[in-house]
């Protein structure tokens, strides 16, 4: 176990690239911090794994359902790893952040506050959203000072991966399909569009502490300038239109409209346009599983 | 790698150090021959020149990567050696983790902190090399892993199966 005798000893070590280890008598707010964080993580990988299970009998064709299904068990063990790790921090035990969750009380991605109306949206998600996921992941796995969930994100981030070609195999089928596929996909990306750039947050504060102890390790603005870049492109060269009036190319840059940040404070708040109909429903599942966990918490004392 | 003798007169030898560059799509960097994927790799002579014919075996059947492990092997054969490829996925024999090269499995162990299963069924940690890891699920994030908790370092641990 290593000890540090101020916060000032403790961010020099991160400066010099340190990795704290589960056992080390790490700062206090740093230990909050870095819960909170995995522990928003841990609730969206969980949020959008029951949004992907939604759809395993929707999916056009066998091989689709099988992609669902598996995706909704890499969303849901990833999820379980993250709790893991999380609840091994001391704030909270792995039932206290569920019961948050469903409770209302907790956070997650802003994404998962949102209706998924057609099979349309699925792709949009599968194509834009998990593509936001993923970079602001890989973002945070470049400098990770925490080293356990450094270690699960490497798995994750290749999984994910995985998922977004999937997506991309899925737009292209739209995009080479018939007017009304095309027609679905441009609505779908109509709705889908704000939300993901919204994704990666406000602008960055010059103070933000998961900048300053590396959990994150770029400015959220300029991960969202990255993905546009890449993404505007994409989406034009396959004929679709960015929902974007204020969209515009400055020194060859592709630059979008200002970004009204009430509908990502509203997520934040549980107060998004599916929020309440995606915690109900999850709190329903926890509680038609109780006697799951009740019968194992009974043969676990019955075994010991 | 070896590609002095191909396209014009290739070997399955050949054959196999191109079907090393095709990796996992869930483990980048871990090739399919690490893996124990590859069941027989065969250069047979065809109309237009030699032709490559590989046989896949999947880790679990319902795999999802399936179909990309096929394009994938299939398009960097023909890229690296202008032979055309065929993939087939065989149904025998079955696959488990022995198959897996000392290399592959280091890979593992050391990248993505996945390990395989001592032969008493205990876990060794590939973080702190405590064994001290306990099973905690048998669902993991795929088909073919399950996760533990090593209680020494304190890490999430995943065991292929």
């Amino acid at each position: 176990m290593r000890t540090w005798t101020d916060l000032e000893s403790f961010e020099h070590f991160i400066d010099d690239g340190g990795i704290v280890e589960a056992g080390d008598d790490m700062p206090e707010p740093y230990r909050q911090e870095v819960f909170r964080f995995i522990e928003f993580h841990a609730n969206s990988e969980m949020m959008g794994g029951l949004t992907e299970r939604d759809w395993i009998p929707k999916a056009p064709g066998l091989r689709l359902k099988q992609i669902f299904l598996a995706k909704t068990q890499d969303e849901i063990g990833h999820a379980h790893l993250l709790y893991m790790v999380a609840a091994d921090m001391g704030v909270k035990t792995r039932t206290e952040m569920l019961e948050d969750l469903f409770a209302g009380r907790s956070r997650f991605h802003n994404v998962f506050h949102y209706q998924a109306v057609t099979w349309g949206d699925q792709i949009a998600i599968a194509y834009l959203v998990d593509a936001a996921a993923l970079a602001s992941q890989r973002a945070v796995f470049a400098q990770c000072s925490y080293g356990p969930y450094k270690r699960i994100l490497k798995r994750i981030i290749a999984e994910e991966g995985f998922h977004m070609r999937h997506g991309e195999e899925m737009l292209l089928r739209m995009a080479e399909g018939s007017e009304v596929q095309r027609e679905m996909f441009q609505q779908a990306l109509n709705r889908w569009w704000g939300p993901a750039v919204q994704l990666f947050g406000p602008n960055s504060s010059p103070d933000d502490p998961l900048l300053k102890w590396k959990i994150k390790s770029e400015l959220n603005e300029n991960l969202r300038h990255a993905y546009v870049q890449r993404y505007v492109p994409l989406l034009h060269s396959y004929g679709f239109t960015i929902p974007d009036p204020e969209l515009r190319q400055e020194d060859g840059k592709w630059i979008i409209g200002d970004i009204d940040w009430e509908p990502l404070k509203a997520t934040m708040r549980n107060g998004g346009p599916d929020s309440r109909r995606r915690i109900e429903n999850a709190a329903g599942n926890w509680a038609d599983t109780a006697w799951v966990r009740d019968a194992l918490a009974l043969a676990t004392a019955g075994a010991a | 790698m070896t590609l002095s003798s191909a396209p014009s007169t290739g070997h399955a030898t050949d054959l196999i150090e191109l079907l090393r560059q095709v990796f996992d799509p869930e483990y980048p960097g871990v090739s399919i021959v690490d893996l124990g994927l590859v069941q027989t790799a065969r250069v047979q002579p065809g109309p237009d020149g030699p032709e490559a014919q590989v046989g896949l075996i999947p880790t679990f059947s319902g795999c999802p990567a399936l179909a990309m492990i096929k394009d994938d092997v299939e398009s960097t054969v023909t890229r690296l050696s202008g032979m055309p490829c065929v993939v087939t996925w065989l149904p025998t024999p079955v696959w488990d983790s022995s198959r897996l090269t000392a290399h592959g499995r280091a890979q593992l162990a050391s990248e993505f902190t996945v390990v395989l299963r001592n032969r008493d069924g205990s876990l060794r940690c590939p973080v702190c090399g405590s064994n001290d890891v306990a099973d905690q699920s048998m669902a993991g994030p795929t088909r073919c892993r399950s996760i533990a908790w090593c209680d020494d370092c304190r890490n999430a641990v995943e065991v292929l199966r």
